[in-house]
């Protein structure tokens, strides 16, 4: 038996999802999101929920700045509108473009993983509402492994984008938790590395949602490749 | 099988949201050590403590103060200090509306913690040497390890400044200067600064806000009026 179908018969053994493995798996998460996002209310709710997403990576660097200058204080609007504004990437200096290009991606992927989520939930009735019900996509199914992934990819998004915009300090200090703080010597991009770490469980879950939705019809057209 | 996948896929989970909790602790952590919103004098304010005894540019009776902890060591202050730094240099510090404290703190890598003894020796001996150093830190930041920092500093000072560099050296090897990397440090513990640079913001005595990162100009002329 090779190497690779050993590791698939363990992973069916302990119940875990299909991991992608080609192009076509690819080009089926692709297929899938363009189809959802088709939808102008999905749409909608990607852009939403990632300027939901980016705001909450980069405020969360700042809050005290946010608080007692943009919140609270007593500058006038414009000069609250110039702090916020200048927290985000590519408008203020906090982030270098290739940070600040993870951080647009990570919350770009997060808008698209809810978006797709909201039109699984909703649309294929997986929490037992009238929608239609693809043959492969009830409750128990890859989907719903795509759900919970979806979530869990969302909550590693947010620490990947946190950690890598928390330089190397708070790196250090995650890190030594587990004693491992030196290793931060060895990360050539100061955590950046973390949030490319955080692509993966987000890749993964658009790829168990659009796995378990296989077969179903997003506007009209059956999400299969 | 299913509950297997549930165990697993929670178990990933705990783990993230564990991780979390320690990025979104040290987020929270920054409004920690004494800063609750509200305006507090500057002369009790914890990231203030001895702030005579600091090395400072600008006018000391300016209107805006930043007071800013730095590590020599940090990529991210050494961003900080060529742009935003540089811009409130050559502006408001010069124009006499804003005093630039410098704090020394090393905890980012570990030549920072011979590079700021050195620096608190020179600062003894020396205020304009000092920001000659501070700068050549940052300018040839690349080029320093644990092991080489000081032997690289003194090459500096010999040729840049009029001091003795071997006494420098010697100073900053037997850590001559610690209480003044201590007082520091104790000051950036107390204010909750745990990042650097960690910038906190004064106008007309009174504390403001604090920033961290590599922060822009607009944001603290906007935050401070300059």
């Amino acid at each position: 038996m090779s190497g690779a179908n050993r590791l698939t018969r363990a992973r069916r053994r302990v119940g875990l999802p299909r991991l992608p493995s080609s192009r076509r798996d690819a080009r089926l998460v692709a297929r899938t999101v363009r189809l959802v996002l088709g939808v102008p209310a999905y749409a909608a709710v990607a852009v939403v929920v990632a300027v939901l997403a980016l705001s909450g990576f980069v405020l969360s660097q700042n809050v005290a700045l946010v608080r007692d200058t943009v919140v609270g204080g007593v500058l006038p609007l414009d000069a609250r509108l110039t702090i916020l504004f200048e927290q985000y990437p590519f408008v203020g200096t906090s982030y270098g473009p290739v940070a600040g290009a993870m951080l647009v991606l990570i919350a770009v992927l997060t808008g698209a993983n809810v978006a797709v989520v909201a039109y699984h939930l909703r649309e294929n009735g997986v929490l037992g509402g009238d929608g239609d019900t693809g043959a492969d996509a009830g409750p128990g199914s890859g989907a719903g492994g795509g759900s919970l992934g979806s979530a869990v990819g969302v909550v590693l998004g947010a620490l990947g984008a946190g950690c890598a915009a928390c330089g190397s300090a708070v790196l250090v200090g995650v890190l030594s938790l587990v004693g491992a703080s030196g290793v931060v010597l060895f990360l050539p991009f100061d955590g950046l590395e973390f949030t490319l770490l955080a692509l993966v469980p987000l890749g993964l879950s658009l790829f168990w949602l659009a796995d378990g939705m296989r077969g179903a019809e997003i506007r009209g057209c059956p999400v299969d490749i | 099988m299913d509950f297997t996948r549930r165990a697993a896929l929670a178990t990933v989970g705990a783990v993230g949201l564990g991780t979390v909790a320690g990025c979104l602790g040290g987020a929270t952590g920054s409004d920690g050590g004494g800063d609750t919103g509200d305006t507090t004098p500057i002369g009790d304010h914890p990231a203030a403590g001895g702030l005579d005894a600091q090395p400072a540019l600008g006018a000391a009776d300016a209107g805006a103060t930043v007071v800013a902890f730095e590590d020599p060591s940090c990529p991210t202050c050494r961003n900080f200090e060529r742009g935003t730094g540089a811009r409130l240099k050559d502006g408001p510090v010069a124009d006499g509306d804003l005093r630039f404290v410098s704090r020394v703190y090393p905890i980012i890598y570990p030549w920072g913690k011979p590079a700021v003894q050195a620096l608190e020796a020179v600062y003894a001996r020396d205020e304009d040497a000092y920001w000659t150093l501070f700068d050549h830190y940052f300018a040839e930041q690349d080029s320093f390890d644990e092991d080489n920092v000081l032997d690289l500093t003194g090459s500096f000072l010999r040729e840049a400044t009029g001091l003795d560099a071997a006494a420098v050296v010697g100073d900053a090897a037997a850590e001559e200067y610690d209480d003044a990397v201590q007082a520091d440090l104790d000051a950036g513990r107390a204010s909750g600064a745990n990042r650097t640079p960690t910038l906190f913001l004064f106008r007309d005595g009174d504390y403001v806000t604090r920033a961290t990162g590599n922060v822009s100009y607009e944001t603290i002329a906007s935050a401070l009026q300059l």
